[in-house]
């Protein structure tokens, strides 16, 4: 295990604001987001007409001279911050060091504090086994696919202090205090939480990429981990909704949790878009009806942006470059979050 | 069977997704008009909110479809299969076939065969079968909105739980009911999700093998999109299974529901007809697995999910789903175009399986 390296706390934004001054702040607008909504709907509708010319993810496209390898390079980024923390959860010990090689600066993982989970539902324990060795693998066909192209391995925050990454994202969600700590490492529902805050994400980026990609054998490649990833956030909801009625950390019950760590989440990726449901149950007239596929109106899961994405594991809404679970940012051409939860100007 | 008017109550079921249509409108409709002046979409541009009631869809016909033909039939085939699954999933969760706003189009328009609602005794397996089936009539609806007159009747379908149904053949086949049982996938919380659990796959492996045969970028994403909600479906079913096969565990027990969907993945595997082609990724002759338990690092594992030593998921050609919803075990000797969960074979022009996929 490398020695942890101190992180900085509270690395004060381009504004002068903290990270946790801009995540609260961003969760406050989401509020006001949401009632706005309607008439943001009616007048988009109206900006669909006229601006026909463009895809949802045309700007992207267009605008991009990024390549097949960029996209690869972008989801390796992120298979590398799974698989580690599958392997530290599951084993006490990061991924094998030959399969983190590769162009760019190869960084620190902080996992200090990491260890393997004591679980105590073995069949909790048996999942976890099971999506690490397919994390891994992803991390191995990625890094094949892109040959001597492939990113090594960035600096990565896996660790559990209350200036962690995981802290952070759990005092996005559940406004806990600065000098607690949020350890996914504790017990078999703290797991299902650090693996919630991931599952999710890594199926609306590859969704999201998936038109992006040229290559038809890359195409294939990405599809079928699109679906392993998604196969996972549906074991991971449906085994935190077993246990859904149960006290929550900071909601009424588990399931009121999820939604928290839901709306975190969306604060961070857009001001305009809502791409993130919790497992809240409802109960309309035909019964008591589960929410473990967040989809659309038409059954589609959502997609995110590259830019969106990096939102995210930076857990920071601005447009920046290198935060929460990567410290010094991806490796790769494709390193900026998006920044559509702040104006440009803020 | 429930009235048409508790049948639109089924599309109420997530209100927080309708609400979350208000967003697709503005990515969709856009996509969609850039995509050839498409209008099909028009039939979701409601701004009131409250309007939970109404159908997820009113699909509006359009004379001619923004797609290839090749496109066209890819949507075609896969609505085929998301007509089995709802046809399933709305029988099993709400004792109610579809609505028959989604049923109509071109070619025959079969009757559908059996179903009826599981009595479940977990309240949560319950849930879980109401909200796959408003996934699958979303499904449904989305296809046939984007095909517009271009979309397919719904075929003639057999989801009967009776001695004669496709399910029992299908049980037959694979060991899981003797050669005179029958297995009715209605019976029980178990049989509902081992019955889910044969179609589901299928799905699964069906969207992603066609995922590099689709020309239409936005077509691509939707698709993306369709695969990755079918994925959380078996994510869901497979690991309960795997969970309720161990006697003593958090919510039923079954001892055999680990054995049972080894079998089915055994027959699936024998019946498509598969042969290793080349890749990438490479498909394996076992495309299909069962959930575990297996070994990994010294360690009992669960297999949730079927992968390829890659960690990537199978993907099967139209001509090995065919072989498997047709029941087909003579595919390796003679092409089939109707049997099993469609006896007169599917609507478009993807039907005919093939002896050699």
């Amino acid at each position: 295990m490398p020695a942890a390296p101190l992180r900085p706390c509270n690395v004060k934004g381009e504004d002068g604001m903290s990270e946790g001054q801009q995540l609260m702040e961003a969760l406050e607008s989401r509020v006001e987001r949401r009632s706005e909504r309607r008439e943001f709907f009616k007048a988009a509708l109206g900006v669909a007409a006229v601006t026909a010319g463009g895809f949802a993810f045309t700007s992207q496209a267009a605008a991009q001279t990024v390549t097949d390898n960029d996209i690869l390079n972008f989801a390796l980024n992120l298979e590398y911050l799974e698989a580690n923390f599958y392997y530290l959860a599951v084993y006490g010990t990061p991924i094998p060091l030959t399969s983190t090689t590769g162009t760019g600066t190869q960084g620190v993982l902080n996992a200090a504090g990491a260890r393997a989970v004591t679980f105590a539902d073995p069949i909790i324990a048996e999942f976890a086994r099971e999506i690490a060795a397919d994390e891994l693998a992803h991390v191995n066909v990625l890094r094949q696919a892109l040959g001597t192209a492939a990113v090594a391995q960035p600096a990565m925050d896996l660790s559990v202090a209350p200036t962690s990454a995981f802290s952070t994202a759990a005092r996005a969600a559940f406004d806990i205090p600065t000098t607690a700590s949020f350890d996914p490492y504790a017990n078999d529902l703290n797991f299902l939480y650090g693996a919630y805050i991931f599952e999710d994400v890594g199926v609306t980026a590859y969704k999201g990429a998936s038109p992006l990609i040229t290559s038809k054998a890359y195409l294939d490649v990405a599809a079928g981990i699109l679906s392993v990833e998604a196969h996972h956030a549906g074991l991971i909801r449906t085994q935190i909704d077993l246990r859904g009625d149960e006290p929550g950390l900071k909601g009424a019950t588990v399931r009121a949790d999820t939604e928290l760590v839901s709306n975190a989440r969306d604060s961070l990726d857009g001001t305009t878009s809502d791409l993130d449901q919790g497992i809240a149950q409802s109960n309309p007239p035909t019964g008591l009806t589960s929410n473990i596929v967040p989809t659309d109106g038409n059954g589609l899961a959502f997609s995110r942006t590259t830019g969106q994405v990096l939102n995210i594991v930076y857990l920071t809404p601005q447009q920046r470059s290198a935060g929460g679970f990567f410290p010094q940012g991806v490796n790769g051409t494709i390193v900026k979050a998006a920044g559509d939860a702040v104006p440009a100007a803020a | 069977m429930i009235d048409q008017e508790t049948l639109d109550e089924v599309f109420a079921i997530a209100k927080r997704k309708r609400e979350e249509r208000r967003r697709f409108i503005k990515v969709a409709s856009t996509a969609m008009i850039a995509a050839g002046g498409m209008s099909a979409l028009a039939a979701c541009n409601n701004n009131n909110d409250e309007d939970v009631t109404a159908p997820p869809v009113t699909p509006t016909p359009t004379p001619t479809s923004a797609f290839t033909a090749g496109d066209v039939d890819i949507l075609n085939f896969a609505l085929n299969l998301e007509y089995l699954e709802g046809s399933y999933y709305t029988a099993a969760a709400l004792g109610a076939s579809l609505n028959a706003t989604l049923v109509s189009g071109t070619g025959t328009q079969g009757a559908v065969t059996g179903g009826r609602q599981v009595a479940f005794a977990d309240r949560l397996v319950a849930s879980y079968a109401r909200e796959i089936a408003a996934d699958e009539n979303a499904h449904i609806g989305f296809l046939r909105q984007n095909l517009g007159s271009l979309a397919v009747a719904i075929p003639a379908i057999n989801i009967d739980g009776g001695a004669s149904g496709a399910f029992t053949a299908a049980a037959r086949s694979s060991g899981v009911v003797p050669a005179t049982g029958t297995f009715d996938p209605y019976a029980n919380d178990d049989n509902f999700l081992l019955g889910a659990m044969l179609l589901s796959d299928v799905g699964v492996t069906a969207y992603k093998g066609s995922a590099t045969l689709i020309a239409s970028k936005t077509l691509l994403e939707a698709a993306a999109g369709i695969l990755a909600t079918e994925s959380y479906h078996t994510g869901l079913i497979r690991s309960l299974l795997y969970r309720r096969g161990v006697p003593g565990t958090t919510i039923a027990t079954a001892a055999n529901d680990r054995q049972n969907a080894e079998l089915i993945s055994n027959a699936r595997d024998t019946i498509d007809g598969n042969t290793t082609t080349a890749g990438p990724p490479a498909i394996f002759a076992d495309d299909d697995q069962g959930v575990g338990p297996v070994t990994i690092n010294g360690g009992t594992a669960s297999n949730v999910v079927p992968t390829d030593s890659n960690g990537i998921v199978f993907g099967r050609t139209a001509n090995q789903v065919l072989n498997i919803v047709y029941l087909n075990t003579n595919s390796r000797t003679a092409g089939s175009s109707g049997g099993g969960f469609f006896p007169s074979g599917l609507n478009g022009n993807i039907r005919a399986s093939a002896a050699t996929p």
